[in-house]
Parts: structure tokens; sequence; C-alpha cells
């Protein structure tokens, strides 16, 4: 019986939470030759006022390209937003193509972008939020020991979509969204066991395999 | 010296290490919080200002400080510092923006550097918001600075060979709100989510200070003739 208990809770562990899955694409002009040459930079919008689009989910995205094609290079949020500062702060970032021009016209932007080589730039605006949640859990400490006793779950909904910008025409080349949900679970008999839904991990494979497609195409 | 209080008080080792864990937990979460604010800022990718800048940094700017005390709400109290980050950052973007720029100290740099004019910010009000109080799920910075600019003469106090800010009349004068905010969905703790707003509170701070300078009623005349538009 004792040895069979840590197996128990390693599967029980290991079991995720269900999560769905839906995802949307409206894409045109994808690179004809691949991405050999030009860098992708994706970026987050900050400037909602009750939300960022979170940095790591940045990351994920990239890493998912990168770890995808080797071809295609792709520049770190942070490295690019500090390299252009102040042009891609919430408050001074381009919200359309268009803008883009008129930071054009400022030298030492253009040129800094040329020194990075700059093919594309996709913007991802969106966040990952819990729904809802019920259940109860009791946590107690006392002198022999701590433990807790109850069952907690929530709903977890993660909705991005990813606009795509073609520096080299100048124009707004696609959109893709990826909307997931699922739901986690805690039961708890002295040791509470997370069983996590992977709602965001799911949205980020979702969508940066979504862009990995466009980007890879033709290559 | 809880665990010596609660001696006298109560008996037996395991009972002892419970209420002391209880106290110190009580006396955490009742206790304030001190953020001395810390981050990198990034050099401008701007053309600079053909202009020759000086800048003061009062002992009240370098040394600012947010202090919200919170004991007579029955919340936790903060202590938020900027004045270290407002200097660190305000030198990184500075030298940047203008062609040339020099920190004045006293009336010798005054005589000693021959600048356009000389720059002298103000923080005039930092405020701050976490998600106790708004029930919104982001912490937040607001800053509001009063930024001068006031010709070199102005500051010299020639009789007792000081630098004074006391009767200057800058021939520019400007507000600059700045704002900073982090989602509690970042995961981090109060006072690592209070430091990252006011971070962002300060880029925001050079973003709106670059894009809106030359746009400052006074400054305009004078950037096109810096040494004697004054």
């Amino acid at each position: 019986m004792k040895s069979s208990l840590p197996l128990f809770l390693m599967s029980v562990a290991m079991l995720g939470g269900c999560v769905t899955a839906s995802v949307d694409e409206m894409t045109f002009d994808a690179p004809t030759a691949g991405m050999a040459e030009g860098s992708l930079v994706i970026l987050g919008r900050r400037h909602a006022p009750d939300y960022d689009t979170e940095p790591d989910f940045i990351d994920c995205i990239g890493g998912h390209i990168s770890r995808g094609s080797e071809s295609i290079d792709v520049i770190p949020e942070q490295q690019f937003v500090d390299s252009l500062y102040p042009w891609f702060e919430p408050r001074t970032a381009p919200l359309s193509i268009e803008s883009v021009g008129r930071l054009m016209v400022l030298p030492t932007v253009a040129s800094k972008l040329q020194e990075l080589n700059v093919s594309y730039m996709v913007w991802i605006d969106g966040r990952t939020q819990e729904t809802n949640s019920s259940g109860s859990m009791t946590c107690g400490v006392g002198p022999t020991g701590a433990g807790c006793f109850g069952f907690g779950t929530w709903g977890t909904e993660s909705e991005y979509e990813a606009t795509i910008w073609n520096f080299d025409d100048g124009a707004e080349v696609g959109k893709m969204s990826a909307l997931t949900s699922g739901q986690s679970y805690m039961p708890a008999v002295v040791v509470p066991i997370p069983i996590i839904a992977p709602v965001q991990d799911t949205a980020c494979e979702s969508l940066g395999t979504q862009l990995l497609q466009y980007f890879s195409a033709g290559s | 010296m809880v665990e010596r209080l609660l001696d006298s008080m109560i008996s037996g080792p395991s009972a002892k290490r419970f209420y002391t864990l209880f106290a110190l937990a009580f006396i955490t979460a009742c206790s304030s919080r001190e953020v001395i604010v810390d981050g990198s800022f990034p050099t401008p990718l701007v053309d600079p200002v053909p202009v020759s800048l000086g800048v003061v940094f009062t002992p009240e700017f370098r040394e600012h400080q947010l202090v919200d005390d919170a004991t007579g709400r029955g919340e936790v109290s903060w202590s938020v510092s900027t004045g270290v980050a407002q200097v660190q950052f305000w030198s990184t973007l500075l030298p940047a923006f203008f062609q040339n720029v020099v920190f004045i100290e006293s009336y010798d740099d005054l005589e000693t550097y021959d600048v356009d004019a000389v720059f002298v910010p103000e923080i005039a009000d930092v405020q701050y918001a976490i998600p106790l109080y708004t029930n919104v799920k982001v912490y937040e910075i607001w800053m509001r600075y009063r930024l001068r600019l006031v010709e070199p003469e102005q500051l010299k106090d020639n009789d007792n060979k000081t630098l004074s800010l006391d009767n200057m009349q800058p021939f520019a004068e400007w507000p600059l709100t700045a704002y900073g905010k982090t989602p509690t969905a970042f995961m981090q703790s109060d006072s690592d989510a209070v430091n990252l707003a006011a971070v962002m509170a300060l880029r925001d701070a050079g973003a709106h200070f670059i894009t809106s300078f030359g746009r400052v009623p006074g400054i305009m005349g004078w950037l096109e003739n810096p040494e004697e538009s004054q």
C-alpha cells in the first residue's frame, strides 16, 4: 500500500485538466521564399487599461517558432523594445502599419530597423484569465502537523489575436487567433493535488504552430 | 524575541512553535512594504537636440520617496523610494536627447560650463494603487513632474557664490505625467509588482518627454535660437 501511494500521487499529478482550443486564420501573401532572409519580431500589446499581454506568452510563441525552424530569426521582444526605446512603449507603439511609416521618417529609427533586418512584425493582443471558480477547501496547522481537506475547481480562458505586418511591403498581411479554455481541479485529502489545465500553453502551441506554418510557407 | 515572549505564556515545545509561527505571520501581515525602485533603463534612440543643457537634480528629487502610512486604516503601509531610479533614468535619457549635457552641482559648475539653459525637474506627485484598493487586477503608479528650463544666470547667487533655485523665473515650465502598470497575472510579489510598475512609469515619462518636448510653449522659439531667445 505504501509503495503504491507515491505512484498514485504522481499519476494524478500528471493528469491535466481538459482544454478545448479553437483557432482562426485569415492570411494572405505568405513569404514565398520562407524567412531565410530578414528577421521576425513578436511584440505584445500593452495599452489596454486592465491587462497586458503577458511577456512570457510572447517568449513562448517566439520559442515555438525558433524551435520549429532554424532559418527563422526571432528577435527577443525586450531586446527589440529596448533598442528602439521610446518608440515601442505602450504610449508610443504604432497601432497600425501606416503609423510605422511615420516612425520611419526618423533616421535613427529607420537605421536601427534596417540594422535589425526586420521583415515581419507580429503583434499579439490578448490575455489568459480565470473565468469561474467554485468549491471549498479548509487548511489547518496544528501542533502535530498541517493538512487540507476539500475540493476546488476553476475555469481558465485564453484569448489571443496575432496581427502580422510585412515591413518590406508596408502592409498588414494577416490575422490569426486562438481561443482556448479549460477547467482545473484541486482535490485535497491532507495534501492538495492540483490538476491544472494547460490553457495558456495550448494557446501558445496553437498560435505558434499557425505562425510557424505561415512563415515556413514556400521554404 | 517573539519566541521568548511566548515562552512565559504557554508551555510545550510544539505549541510554542505553533504560536510563534502564528505571531510571526500576524506581524508580517500587518507590517509595511518598502520598495526601493530598481531597474535598467535603455538609452533612447533619438537624434540629439542641438543645445547645451545643464541639469540640476535637487536633493528633494534625488531622495524622493512616496510614503503611505496606512496603519490607521488597518492596511499595509507602503514606502516607495524613487529618487535613485529617477536620477539613474534621467541621467541616461538627457545626455542622449540633448547634444551636450552637464550635471550642475555647484556655483562653480555654473561658472565653469557654458550652457544654453538649465533643466530643473521636480516630482510634483507620485501615487500608487494596488488591487486591494481598486478591485482591478493591476498594480499602478502615476507620476507627475513639474519641469523647468531656466537661464543659467538666474541660478547664481553671486553674493554668496552659491547655486540658488529660490528666485528663478523659468522661460519654460510644463507638467509631465507618466503611468506604469503591472498586471497581477504576472504572479509577482506586491513589492516586485510595484517596482515594475514604477520602472514602467519612468519609461513612460521618458517616452512622453521625448515626444512632447518640441511642442512645449516657450521651447520651440528657444530651440530655434538657444543662445538668445530667453
